[in-house]
């Protein structure tokens, strides 16, 4: 039988060969490459692993950081509309306050001002009244010094003067206070 | 398609062709399971065809074992300690006794070429273990060469801390670890499980490798598969199987020697048939890796010997006229060779993978499994 020709021909030598070859091959391969390589290669998934979850981590915390700054910003927001709320009030009630003063102030002044018009128109009335009593006297000196005899004349200017009284205090009551 | 890829796809034709043409040339038959089948040459023709070394251990009655070596076939027979063994010995009722071939006889023997396929004997003394290196075996050796260049230049790179902290870089680390992340996770992992992959995963990966590799060299100009050779791929369903048994678990050996929830008879038909099932694995991995190689190269050699018959039964103008058909056939069975060429590695490393992980698993029979 050729040798060659038979493709199922067993080659014990080829045999005792290969299992060297392949076993040295195997033992070098397992120390000088596989080891190196995979020890590599799973270090390097868990450095990737793990920088995505410290990165996911990250994202979460400053996710948490942000909510907290809005929720913050929120409320400092809604402290500061009511202080500008509570001093708005308090300025237009302040405000309030003052008109109302002034107007009863403004009030209090004028009815002072009424009561001294009043007050010094009685005092001028009352002067005047007292010149008028006075002029009157002096006309009727003047008079009486023409005609004094004459009682028709002296009811005359009496006449006269109780008519400016009466009419002098129907004018103003409180002239005869 | 440019007259630059026309001229290169000739020229890989006629590299591929060149062997056929020495052939016709000398008038040999042209026989595609020769070519297939492993030599104790390389085939170089028509350029050289280069004898390889000769290693015998003979066991001889007066001085011993001694390894007897030979830088080729043709000095072991011209030293006169080696005899061809003669083609029709089984004609002949008396195997032990050597023919003594004269040296005229010997002379015609070398030169006619034919020394190279006949079986060498020792005169003096019994042949214990012929350890010559045969062409298969150099290109296991090259292939072995070829990983351990590649792979321990990759480590080197991973040691240097490219691809450890930072991303891998160029094409070749990326090729690499792309097929090393792929056996570790499509095969190893999902059959050995997360904690017992990485114990087994430094023999798969040199199984993948050295199969894909021997493959692909098959595929090379001059080159020869040595993974379409049964003793090759015994050896690694041999390790297989040495792997799956010292790593069984004693579930594994309960589930062989004692099968659980079975009636007892049916037990002893199961015996045999588990047993039987240990070595049928194996021999099943290196016949499928050994077939599916051979046959994308017998397949090959006989499209284009198609050429060469058909001149011979219709003349030169129907052998011209088969060319085209004959080599478009080709090249579409390479490109499926080199398919087969990485299906055939990744088949018998995952199988491999599943035969170990059924070993070591430990698992309760009140399951189901």
């Amino acid at each position: 039988m050729l040798f060659g020709a038979s493709l199922l021909s067993a080659n014990v030598g080829l045999i005792v060969w290969l299992s060297v070859i392949f076993l040295v091959t195997l033992l070098i391969l397992r120390r000088y490459a596989w080891g190196p390589i995979t020890s590599a290669l799973s270090e390097r998934e868990e450095t990737i692993a793990s920088s995505l979850n410290r990165a996911e981590e990250a994202l979460a915390e400053s996710q948490r950081l942000q909510e907290s700054n809005a929720q913050a910003k929120r409320e400092v927001e809604q402290e500061a509309q009511k202080l500008l709320r509570e001093a708005r009030d308090e300025a237009q009630s302040l405000r309030d306050r003052q008109v109302e003063r002034t107007r009863e102030e403004i009030t209090s002044l004028r009815e002072q001002a009424l009561l001294d018009i009043e007050r010094d128109k009685e005092r001028a009335l009352q002067s005047l009244r007292d010149e008028v009593a006075d002029l009157a006297i002096l006309a009727a000196e003047k008079i009486l010094q023409g005609n004094i005899n004459s009682s028709s004349q002296r009811a005359l200017v009496s006449q006269f003067i109780d008519d400016l009284t009466t009419s002098d205090r129907s004018q103003s009551p409180s002239a005869q206070a | 398609m440019s007259i630059g890829h026309l001229l290169s796809t000739l020229v890989c034709f006629t590299v591929l062709l060149l062997p056929f043409d020495s052939m016709a040339s000398e008038e040999e038959e042209f026989d595609a399971v020769h070519h297939t089948a492993d030599a104790y040459y390389l085939d170089f023709l028509p350029f050289a065809k280069v004898e390889l070394p000769r290693l015998f251990i003979v066991r001889h009655e007066l001085s011993g074992t001694q390894l007897l070596a030979y830088s080729s076939t043709k000095r072991a027979l011209q030293s006169g300690e080696m005899l061809p063994y003669p083609d029709h010995a089984s004609d002949e009722p008396h195997d032990d006794e050597p023919h003594t071939a004269s040296p005229v006889d010997l002379d015609a023997l070398i030169t006619s070429g034919k020394h190279l396929d006949s079986k060498l004997i020792p005169r003096e003394g019994a042949l214990l273990l012929d350890l010559s290196i045969t062409k298969h075996l150099v290109f296991s050796i090259l292939a072995s060469g070829i990983l351990l260049t590649i792979f321990i230049r990759l480590a080197r790179r991973y040691r240097r801390g490219i691809g450890r902290t930072s991303a891998p870089k160029g094409v070749f680390q990326n090729l690499f670890e792309t097929l090393i992340v792929f056996v570790r996770d499509d095969i190893a992992v999902p059959n050995l499980g997360k904690e017992n992959s990485d114990r087994f995963l430094p023999y798969l990966l040199t199984a993948f490798f050295f199969i894909l590799t021997c493959n692909l060299l098959g595929l090379v100009p001059f080159g020869a598969t040595a993974t379409s050779n049964l003793n090759i791929t015994a050896v690694l369903a041999g390790f297989t199987f040495v792997l799956t048994q010292f790593n069984g678990s004693k579930d594994h050996w309960k589930h062989v020697f004692w099968p659980p929830d079975m009636p007892v008879l049916v037990k002893f038909l199961l015996i045999p048939t588990e047993i039987m099932g240990l070595f049928t694995k194996p021999i099943a991995l290196a016949i499928r890796l050994f077939a599916n190689l051979t046959a994308g190269h017998l397949v090959i050699l006989s499209l284009i010997g198609m050429i060469f018959t058909f001149t011979q039964l219709f003349g030169e103008v129907v052998g011209y006229g088969v060319v085209p058909i004959s080599l478009g056939f080709t090249l579409f069975v390479m490109f499926l060779e080199i398919l087969i060429a990485f299906i055939q590695a990744y088949i018998f490393t995952i199988l491999s993978a599943l035969f170990i992980g059924m070993a070591i698993a430990s698992h309760s029979h009140s399951e189901a499994h």
